[in-house]
């Protein structure tokens, strides 16, 4: 529907970053995996724990050795936590969203309840839009309905219901940071 | 609530004296119209037309095999673990509701904001039922506090200025206080935090249900849609059953159109697509879900020349561009549904004779129809049910008598040449105001000047000069 007519890889990786950041998000282009790992050590601050999916759904290799070492505990659920870590199923380049899908080892908590959330994206999984990754889908066979629940994510929780003052960080992350790798 | 649609226009008439109001509706409409125009138009007219064609074709192929699309809907819902009821109407929705309820013993529920719920009155049947019901998109919360009803489908709390928000803040829930718009939302989240963390059902409502996959689509921007079908172990969503849409491909269209049409995003924050509840080896997600589709006059409406107002989005884009909506608001209109979509299906919905002044409530200027996502012809239908207040008697008494006597006198030469002559002679004795019920015509303008000679008289003159020729 919106039109993404350069489909090479380096277009929709550049178109994908300016959308995400026209909606509030901040765009983190990394070449190998332990810059990734550093641009996240560096957004995690001193904090002590995180929600996030299972390490294999996240494209960072290296990244539970990593946080182990900086003594970062992984918890579930915790309400109190600062920082959620997720991978990314597929990125939409026309609006810069982020598809995130449900199933085992990749809870949704993690992408909604912390005020901070990242997540990683590998280049190879931007598609030019939401038609595009449909029509993916299904040439690929999938279920369109074989996950528990699919959300598209398109930058920070945000609400004008005060006087039309646009606020972001309601009640999910007022922060979406998106490390593509 | 009850309709209260009669009293359209004392209510307007107070709601047009309100300054307040009528700053935020000013601010309010201005913003989300020209928001509209620039996210629908990036890539020029022509592709933003085009995209409304294929979003109101989708509708319509929805609406056209609609029974066939509820039944493929149901099957796939059922194949992936989601239980569906059907409710005839307000009366069989709120029971099935509280039956659920009931069934896993939940005390503590917490809602997504939806308007079916608001037009089937579930919160004060939940509340008479004495459980706890809290509603958590920001405005629909700040709405609920103040006991109010919603003024506009997509922003409930519209008509309140960020002062009187922060008064009921204050006084309500003891804020600490303050004039910042952006404190005053975390003092709610870190409240209504707590609220999603101890409930034990959500209800929600639905944008969309995909026949194809069987999805329960849900458009929302705060997350708190998110945290509803998310942390609860129940969940309760109620979908009017005119929100069947045949597949993915449509909704994809449909999502982008639902949020450049309200307020210019280019898509909501989350666009969720619930395919059932929590999966083996998940650690998270709601257990059971339920989907009630709710009828409550819908199927009634579907066989009348008005189905078309079936395919409604609720993006609120005609409430946005009316001149009426931003002259009276939301409340005037009587109930939940108001603006120029309100004007049509509140009638239809809750019965013509609750809603006799709404018909009238437009000046036909066709922005409504020209702004519509989904190109509902919305003009055409509240013409029409003019025609129905007139065929069903429900119009005034003078004003079929005068429409019965222009009938009369005009269908008849020697009567109308009579009547022509007496007006203008009768109009040299009044001044320029007419007397009685005719004031309203002049109270705002002055009554013309009858012509010396009437057309006709000019005109039957010049034959005879031809004549003579």
């Amino acid at each position: 529907m919106v039109p993404v007519d350069d489909r090479s890889g380096a277009a929709l990786r550049a178109r994908f970053a300016s959308e995400a950041e026209k909606l509030g998000c901040a765009v983190h282009i990394v070449e190998s995996a332990a810059q990734g790992i550093q641009q996240v050590l560096d957004l995690l601050g001193g904090d002590p724990a995180i929600l996030s999916w299972d390490f294999e759904h996240i494209p960072l290799t290296g990244l539970a050795a990593a946080l182990d070492e900086a003594g970062i505990r992984r918890v579930a659920g915790d309400p109190a936590v600062r920082v959620g870590i997720t991978g990314v199923d597929a990125g939409l380049a026309g609006t810069g969203s982020l598809v995130l899908t449900t199933g085992a080892g990749k809870p949704r908590l993690a992408s909604l309840l912390p005020p901070v959330h990242i997540a990683i994206l590998e280049t190879g999984r931007i598609v030019p839009h939401f038609e595009a990754w449909a029509e993916q889908q299904r040439a690929n066979g999938a279920h369109l309905d074989a996950g528990g629940t699919i959300v598209l994510i398109g930058g920070p929780s945000r609400t004008g219901d005060i006087a039309n003052i646009p606020v972001r960080g309601v009640h999910g992350p007022g922060a979406v940071h998106i490390i593509i790798v | 609530m009850d309709v209260q649609s009669n009293n359209f226009i004392p209510a307007a008439r107070i709601a047009i004296r309100d300054p307040q109001l009528q700053a935020a509706l000013h601010a309010s409409s201005t913003n989300s119209t020209r928001a509209r125009a620039e996210s629908l138009f990036a890539f020029g007219r022509e592709h933003g037309e085009h995209m409304r064609e294929q979003a109101a074709e989708a509708k319509r192929r929805a609406l056209r095999q609609l029974p066939d699309l509820l039944e493929r809907a149901e099957a796939r819902m059922q194949a992936n673990g989601m239980r569906v009821l059907w409710a005839e109407d307000a009366a069989e929705a709120r029971r099935l509701v509280l039956d659920v309820i009931e069934r896993h013993g939940a005390r503590r529920i917490v809602k997504s904001k939806s308007t079916l719920t608001e037009e089937i009155d579930l919160n004060t049947a939940l509340e008479d039922g004495g459980l706890d019901v809290l509603e958590t998109d920001l405005g629909a919360y700040i709405v609920q506090i103040a006991g109010e009803h919603p003024s506009h489908i997509v922003g409930p709390a519209l008509h309140m200025s960020k002062d009187t928000i922060r008064d009921l803040f204050v006084r309500e829930l003891a804020m600490p206080p303050t004039d910042d718009a952006e404190q005053m939302t975390q003092f709610v989240r870190e409240r209504l935090r707590q609220a999603f963390l101890g409930a034990d059902l959500g209800i929600c409502g639905g944008n969309f249900l995909i026949a194809e996959t069987g999805s329960l689509c849900l458009s929302t921007n705060e997350g708190n849609g998110r945290m509803v079908t998310t942390l609860p172990r129940v969940l309760v969503a109620l979908v009017g059953i005119e929100k069947v849409i045949e597949s993915v491909d449509d909704f994809t269209t449909l999502a982008q159109m639902l949020a450049r049409s309200n307020n210019g995003q280019v898509m909501t924050v989350y666009t969720q697509m619930i395919d059932g509840p929590r999966r083996p080896g998940e650690t998270d997600g709601p257990e059971e879900i339920y989907v009630i589709l709710v009828d409550n006059g819908r199927s009634r409406i579907y066989g009348t020349g008005y189905a078309e107002a079936l395919a409604c989005i609720r993006c609120g884009a005609c409430l946005n561009a009316c001149p009426v909506y931003q002259a009276a608001g939301g409340h005037a209109y009587g109930w939940i549904y108001s603006g120029p979509i309100g004007a049509v299906i509140t009638p239809l919905l809750a019965g013509l004779e609750h809603a006799t002044p709404l018909p009238y409530a437009s000046s036909l200027c066709g922005k409504c129809r020209d702004i519509c996502p989904v190109r509902i012809d919305l003009p055409r239908m509240l013409l029409d049910l003019r025609h129905d207040l007139v065929t069903r008697g429900h119009s005034p008494a003078l004003w079929s008598l005068g429409l019965h006597g222009w009938a009369a006198v005009s269908g008849a030469a020697r009567l109308f040449s009579l009547a022509r002559r007496g007006l203008r002679w009768g109009l040299r004795l009044v001044p320029n105001r007419l007397p009685g019920p005719l004031d309203g015509w002049t109270r705002y303008r002055d009554l013309p000047p009858a012509a010396p000679q009437s057309f006709y008289e000019l005109w039957q003159e010049r034959q005879k000069t031809r004549d003579h020729e």
